[in-house]
């Protein structure tokens, strides 16, 4: 079936069967590598994306429920010339190492602060509960802090 | 030319010397040998187009200097996390005079660079290249040097170079302007290397080189590689353990929609499709028929893997400890046991591969760049000059892609279509089909003396295989070796003022695949010795940390144990006994000849362990990135807490259980420390291990935490409150 | 698949053979000593059985937790990664049921789904409830969300994340999960009952 959205701001119609993970739709079709596979059962948070701005793990949504939405992905995250302050946040305090998971993390945390704009850690601990297994959680706590701080100083 | 210093482990131990040098050779960082190098140089001279350093996609070793004054370089050690690209770009920038920002490192692949020959692990990366990288550099320095001499009609003595750019006699050329003249180099002796106080870089906690790329989300994994025209392959894996493939009914797949092939080998049965799903759900509609000699359970394992059941091997021995301990009275024992561990890596293994023609190309995260292309070529029949091996970023290697054979699987289907192919594990078939950490049983024994020292001590640890029977490993040094290194790492006694001392190593062959799992058999023996040391002190009326400093001998190694001991304690502020509803617990312990020693600040919340702060102080000798070392700590702190209190695979019905993230449980988020100080000692002048030594105290340093809040001995990971 | 399934048993339900169809999706004995037919009016205690047998299932308890942890699997485990209800029982803010369940079951990662994906507002808990308890709760506005008997009937005969319990899909391994010991029209039909004969609860 064609299914049209918007993906990181440009509209996009792919021809797939409907039930294909979006993940795949994006990694495979549209060629957006930096969304990752870790488990295929929504299990882990690394194929993490925002759908109307909601952190969907895109292993678990079917493509077709995709039609008329707007899809963003790690790719997206930043708007205009600079990273998202969650980017800007990771770079600052040196979080990834091996970075497989961490696009996940991102998304999931560049939603989190949407929502809660100075998440306490009880809020870090509640909401961000993917997996790394290099165990960089200690030096994401950080960053979410730092990232509402740079998010909120830009608003 | 100095020479690298060879590095002396255990020192005044009756070290059983017959496997001190396999193990020397293989965990202690030096097996990167200088002919291997020099080697490496002679043949940039020999060969027709020696060290080519166009830019273009020529043959080239080491560095690649661009016309941008950019350098790559070609790294023989891959990239899964632990930072070794970083180390290595700060290392050759201070030799090769470049500023941190002209490097750019990259992975070597087999055609066109110089790969290491054995692994990326062990904790070596930085540890081996040390010496090698620095010599490469600055000899690569003096050759544009004297090429910029040549050029500019001067004398090489007469210039200066300062971040890529050689100048004198009124001229300045960059180093990307002189390649660009230079038809044959000239390779001189080695000049001498700079002072290690005047580097620039080392030294410095200078931002991952591959930070912006992780953060944007940059396809450099080996599940992001892609080739033009490329299929996806899903191959029918084992669910059950010692599962024998013997046929398969693809009827049905060859049916469904997307399928391009079916593809069955003698050893196995795969498909490829035009994409991962088709692939997928074909696969699963593969009837397979597997022998399954046995069904297999938890309890068996279990029996099988005590003390006393396999084959034992005396890896270290003073005095006469099992005399007094058999003979006399008042000796405390006490067992310890830790479970099966999973990898657990977030990017499953897989390949992307194309045979075409008499070669094949394979692009693949692997620890093992050079054992993956021999069996690569060994399977298809080609020599293994023509099987390039093109490494990515790894999505984690814990010890998991110490052995790759699926690459082989990627380059038999592409073989059969005549195209690319990807081809992967998906998560569940990851769990089944992992090489575990071995489970473990421990039994301790210990005398104390009339002045509450220890007297005499002995801890056996049986262990499924670690080292033996990897492919990094030959079968044929077993029998010299005697005991799998791999599986008593951290399981000798490191008390060298103990008058009697003793450790063995008991040898188990599971009926599952069990191997390199981060840090070996050092986080169960050390949770094992360390958690026992704490009972011997209590027993001994003394503090724990005292009575670990008591306990040390004077030599280097006891000087660098004991500062760390001190440091942790100091910067954590060490209390013995509770206060407050918190404890603190005390452990060390030494791996690849680095120390560290934690405190675990811990307290009970609803009926469950948290461990609210870990102090860590660690002597890696030299730091070449301070900040990467800390987030190795960091990060094996945490790896190791999530091992220790959340983590174990089990055995039902024949299949190993679970396969599924969550039900696997594992450290989230919220089960992490608020607070983790690291402290730095540089008591060596050169490098050494990092990546693993900080996984060590952690279960120990919890479990003896625990014993002070609620009086409960927890001696099994992992550790759950009764 | 679905629609078969849906044609099959409407072509039942038109023949008057709704009981015989589904005492072959039973798997709990029961409600198959009921013989088919099932014409005249159910005896209402032995309707409000059958329903309770239905609401105190795990596909209906797990989501009716009695707390702020939804619980998961054929064992009723807390649900992984430490999920909760959040404020609008939709889970929290960036950890939305949404997150992963979605409009139907994933038969790609074993994430069940349906319309509505949340837990039952916690006034609503029927954990560790016994079903007397369960039934006069949901009889009683302050905790039925303020619903009429009829309302509350529609919620559970038509709601589609109630029915969601019969096609509950596979699990993350591919086995699928259980259904509820009572075939959904029988249910339906047992509730209907049970609402008609006025909704009597028994003593116990």
């Amino acid at each position: 079936m064609k299914i049209s959205f918007n993906i990181n701001g440009t509209p996009q119609e792919v021809d797939a069967d409907g039930n294909t993970p979006l993940l795949w739709v994006i990694r495979d079709v549209l060629d957006l590598k930096g969304t990752k596979f870790g488990c295929g059962k929504a299990a882990c948070g690394a194929c993490t994306v925002h759908v109307n701005g909601e952190a969907v793990r895109s292993c678990s949504y079917a493509a077709k429920f995709a039609e008329g939405k707007n899809i963003t992905t790690i790719e997206g995250l930043a708007t205009g010339d600079g990273l998202h302050p969650v980017q800007q946040a990771w770079m600052e305090e040196i979080v990834p190492q091996c970075g497989y998971c961490q696009p996940g993390f991102m998304m999931a945390t560049a939603a989190l602060l949407e929502k809660v704009p100075n998440p306490t850690d009880q809020d870090i601990d509640d909401n961000i509960v993917n997996i790394c297994r290099c165990a960089t959680y200690y030096r994401m706590r950080k960053a979410i802090h730092r990232a509402a701080e740079i998010k909120n100083a830009n608003t | 030319m100095s020479e690298p210093k060879p590095k002396k482990k255990f020192s005044r131990r009756k070290f059983i010397v017959r496997s001190s040098v396999g193990v020397g050779v293989l965990l202690g960082g030096i097996y990167f040998s200088r002919p291997a190098w020099r080697r490496s140089i002679a043949s940039m001279a020999n060969s027709a187009e020696p060290f080519y350093m166009g830019g273009t996609d020529k043959p080239l070793l080491w560095f690649e200097i661009r016309a941008d004054n950019q350098v790559l370089l070609h790294s023989p050690k891959v990239e899964m996390g632990q930072g070794t690209f970083t180390g290595l770009a700060q290392i050759a920038a201070d030799e090769l005079e470049v500023d941190f920002s002209q490097i750019k490192v990259v992975h070597a692949a087999t055609a066109t660079g110089n790969i290491d020959g054995l692994s990326t692990g062990g904790s070596t990366s930085i540890s081996s290249l040390w010496q090698p990288l620095r010599e490469l550099a600055a000899t690569m320095r003096e050759m544009l040097k004297h090429e910029a001499a040549r050029i500019m009609g001067a004398e090489a003595s007469a210039l200066s170079v300062k971040e890529g750019v050689v100048s004198g006699n009124g001229r300045a050329l960059t180093y990307g302007e002189i390649v660009k003249e230079v038809k044959e180099w000239e390779i001189p002796e080695t000049p001498p290397l700079k002072d290690i106080k005047s580097y620039k870089f080392v030294g410095k906690p200078l931002p991952r080189v591959d930070l912006h790329d992780k953060v944007i989300g940059a396809p450099i994994f080996g599940m992001d590689a892609t080739m033009p025209d490329m299929l996806y392959g899903a191959v029918v894996r084992p669910a059950y353990i010692g599962a024998r493939y013997v046929s398969a009914d693809t009827s049905q797949a060859e049916k469904m929609p997307g399928v391009v092939q079916v593809v069955k080998e003698a050893d196995f049965v795969g498909v490829v499709a035009r994409s991962i799903v088709e692939a997928e759900n074909a696969k699963n509609a593969i009837q397979v028929t597997w022998d399954v000699e046995k069904e297999w359970q938890s309890e068996e394992i279990e029996e099988m893997i005590k003390v006393g059941k396999g084959e034992p091997f005396v890896i270290q021995k003073e005095g006469g400890a099992k005399r007094i301990l058999d003979n006399e009275e008042d000796v405390a024992t006490a067992e310890f046991k830790s479970p099966i561990g999973a990898h657990a890596q977030l990017e499953p293994n897989g390949a992307v591969a194309f045979v075409e023609e008499g070669k094949a190309t394979v692009m693949i995260s692997t620890q093992v760049v050079k054992i993956t292309r021999k069996e690569v070529a060994a399977r298809l029949g080609l020599d293994e000059e023509k099987v390039n091996i093109i490494p990515t970023y790894l999505g984690g290697g814990f010890g998991r892609r110490l052995h790759t054979p699926n690459a082989i699987q990627a380059a038999v289907l592409s073989k059969a279509v005549g195209k690319p192919v990807k081809c992967f594990f998906n998560r569940q078939e990851e769990f089944q089909n992992d090489t575990f950490r071995p489970p473990t049983h421990h039994v301790l024994r210990a005398k104390l003396g009339s002045d509450g020292l220890i007297r005499a001590i002995e801890h056996q640890v049986s262990s499924g295989d670690v080292m033996f029977g990897s492919p990094l490993f030959p079968g044929i040094a077993e029998p010299i070796l005697g005991a799998d290194a791999g599986a008593w790492r951290g399981g000798m006694i490191q008390y060298g003022k103990i008058p009697n001392y003793r450790a063995v190593s008991w040898r188990v062959k599971l009926p599952f695949a069990t191997s390199w799992w981060r840090s070996l058999g050092l986080l169960a023996n050390t949770f094992a010795i360390e958690s026992f040391m704490d009972e011997l002190a209590i027993k001994a009326g003394k503090d724990p940390v005292q009575f670990r400093l008591d306990q040390i001998q004077d030599d280097e190694a006891g000087h660098r144990l004991k500062e760390v001991i001190k440091a942790a304690a100091a910067k954590a502020g060490w209390k013995d006994g509770a206060h407050n509803g918190r404890a603190m617990g005390f452990a060390a312990s030494t791996d690849a000849n680095t120390p560290c020693a934690q405190v675990a600040e811990v307290s009970i919340e609803d009926g469950q362990i948290r461990v609210h702060k870990v102090t860590c102080a660690i002597d890696p000798g030299l730091a070449v990135n301070p900040d990467q070392v800390r987030a190795q700590c960091e990060g094996a702190i945490i790896m190791g807490l999530s091992a220790s209190m959340y983590e174990k695979m089990t055995v039902r019905d024949g299949q190993l259980t679970p396969t599924l993230y969550g039900p696997y449980r594992m450290a989230l988020m919220k089960d992490v420390p608020r607070e983790i100080d690291v402290v730095i000692l540089e008591n060596a002048e050169a490098p050494g291990a990092v990546g693993e030594p900080p996984l060590g105290p952690i279960g120990a340093a919890v479990a003896n935490a625990v014993f002070r809040l609620t009086g409960q001995r927890l001696r099994e990971m992992p550790l759950e409150l009764a | 698949m679905k629609k078969n399934y849906l044609f099959y048993t409407l072509f039942l339900l038109t023949a008057g053979m709704a009981l015989a169809y589904a005492s072959s999706e039973l798997q709990e004995g029961d409600a198959m000593a009921q013989p088919p037919g099932g014409e005249e009016p159910e005896d209402a205690l032995q309707a409000f059985d059958k329903m309770m047998a239905v609401l105190t299932h795990k596909r209906c308890v797990n989501c009716h937790p009695a707390g702020d942890r939804p619980r998961q699997g054929e064992d009723s485990h807390y649900h992984n990664f430490g999920v909760r209800r959040g404020e609008d029982n939709h889970g929290l803010p960036a950890l939305r049921c949404e997150t992963c369940h979605q409009q139907e079951n994933n038969n790609f990662s074993g994430v069940p789904g349906a319309p509505e994906w949340s837990l039952a507002p916690l006034s609503m808990q029927w954990e560790g409830l016994s079903r007397v308890e369960i039934a006069r709760s949901m009889l009683d506005p302050a905790r039925n969300g303020g619903r009429t008997l009829e309302e509350t009937v529609r919620h559970l005969t038509e709601h589609e994340l109630v029915l969601w319990a019969w096609e509950p899909g596979v699990d993350a391994s591919g086995t699928p999960r259980e259904k509820p010991p009572v075939p959904k029209d029988e249910y339906i039909k047992a509730v209907k009952a049970w609402a008609e004969a006025g909704a009597p609860i028994p003593e116990e």
